[in-house]
């Protein structure tokens, strides 16, 4: 019985020790916890470790554009084109639904409409843009993928102007303005017609696009 | 007397006016405008965050920045600040542990909306609303960062899954140290922030995405 008792009690003690453990673990965000990393104490040191310092600030600093560039928010639908830490151009924007696809005939198979985050470059630069449209707009309306080139051209949709950044992705004008500031395209930028006159005016071939 | 050249005059005046004017290509230099320069600490392990980051700053990619001495996340291109959230409370397992560049390798999942061919073309969206405010990261490198929302303490219930939580990652954490050397510690970074920040690094993360992240000492103003 004695031995049963004892079990019990060391069970639950490992219980207890399991459940505080997090906490007792943990190191807080609090000063007075903070574990000391070891002391420099030498002067010598302390301002090596500066120059150092100083030394890969000024690398990193350098890494940035140091001409206009693109930042995409598309959490916010937002566009603006900065210089340094200076706003340009701050515009409102319609970017990626997240929305699914499946392609047909492929169960396995979906196309994604996000706008891709990361880094860019601006690839070409078009003025009265035909839209090409690809297999997934003819299949989102129901219809059947036709089989002449020309008949995926449609005009006017785009805008005036339009920037390719990579695999088919542009920043471009819209028909829908009522819909900028919203998560509705199928991965390309839209903007209204002045913000992209703006952008395409500001940008080269080249300028990066940062989209997070 | 002596006569004065108004071109020496004016060159001077230029001078002078140069030497009085803060320089600020040098502020844009400072990679922690905030760092102690005095506190050795400090600066090592800045600049131990710095070596990290050029290495991701040299490609074109996105990258985040958690810096725990600040209390902010970073979003970062090109050691370009794009987008920052501040960290309401964070816990760590083991500080060694957060050293290195961290790969995303499993992030939580997002309820897709599938659209319906033939349907109207005007389909909900996704947005930052449907972005999970309470989640885990886990990276290649060993590392789990718990993302936990302030709303999720708030009442009674939610605290009480909240602990419940920690708990169960902590008998997790107990199992799997069962089976291997029991003196490294599991590497686990727990953040608070608030429920719009968490959805809104849950939107930004993409798989892959490297994370640097800059530990205190306990000189850093918190």
């Amino acid at each position: 019985m004695s031995r049963v008792i004892l079990a019990g009690t060391a069970v639950a003690v490992l219980i207890v020790w399991i459940a505080m453990a997090p906490d007792a673990r943990m190191t807080p965000s609090s000063p007075s916890q903070a574990v000391h990393p070891p002391v420099v104490r030498d002067a010598s040191n302390l301002r090596a470790l500066q120059a150092k310092y100083k030394t890969l600030s000024t690398q990193l600093s350098k890494l940035r554009p140091n001409q206009p560039y693109i930042l995409v928010d598309t959490a916010r639908n937002r566009l603006y084109v900065k210089r340094q830490e200076e706003v340009v151009l701050d515009a409102i924007a319609s970017t990626g639904s997240g929305t699914i696809l499946d392609k047909p005939g492929d169960t396995d198979s979906q196309w994604i409409f996000d706008t891709p985050r990361g880094e860019f470059l601006v690839q070409s630069k078009l003025t009265k843009p035909t839209w090409i449209k690809p297999d997934w707009a003819f299949i989102e309306e129901g219809l059947g993928v036709p089989q002449n080139a020309a008949d995926r051209a449609e005009e006017g949709v785009l805008g005036d102007y339009a920037l390719g950044f990579g695999k088919g992705y542009f920043i471009h004008g819209t028909l829908y303005t009522r819909l900028l500031g919203k998560n509705v395209t199928h991965g390309c930028i839209r903007l209204n017609d002045s913000d992209l006159k703006g952008v395409y005016t500001l940008a080269r071939v080249g300028t990066p696009i940062m989209i997070f | 007397m002596i006569p004065l050249n108004p071109q020496i005059f004016h060159i001077a005046i230029c001078t002078l006016f140069l030497a009085q004017t803060p320089n600020s290509w040098g502020k844009d230099l400072e990679a922690f405008p905030k760092l102690n320069l005095n506190d050795p600490g400090s600066v090592k392990e800045a600049a131990r965050v710095l070596e990290e980051e050029l290495k991701l700053a040299a490609r074109p990619q996105t990258y985040v920045l958690i810096d725990l001495a600040e209390k902010t996340i970073h979003i970062k291109g090109r050691g370009v600040e794009l987008h920052h959230m501040p960290i309401g409370q964070w816990a760590v397992g083991s500080r060694e542990a957060l050293t290195g560049v961290h790969r995303l390798v499993a992030r939580p999942s997002v309820v897709r909306r599938k659209i319906e061919p033939g349907k109207s073309a005007e389909q909900d969206p996704i947005s930052l609303a449907d972005m999970p405010a309470d989640y885990d990261l886990s990276f290649a490198s060993g590392l789990t960062i718990v993302v936990a929302s302030s709303a999720e303490k708030d009442s009674l219930a939610q605290g009480i899954a909240f602990m419940g939580k920690a708990w169960w990652r902590q008998v997790k954490n107990w199992a799997n140290a069962i089976g291997r050397d029991s003196s490294i510690p599991p590497a686990h970074l727990e953040l608070t922030v608030s429920v719009d920040h968490a959805q809104s690094l849950a939107w930004s993360l993409v798989d892959g995405m490297a994370i640097i992240i800059r530990r205190p000492t306990n000189n850093d103003v918190f």
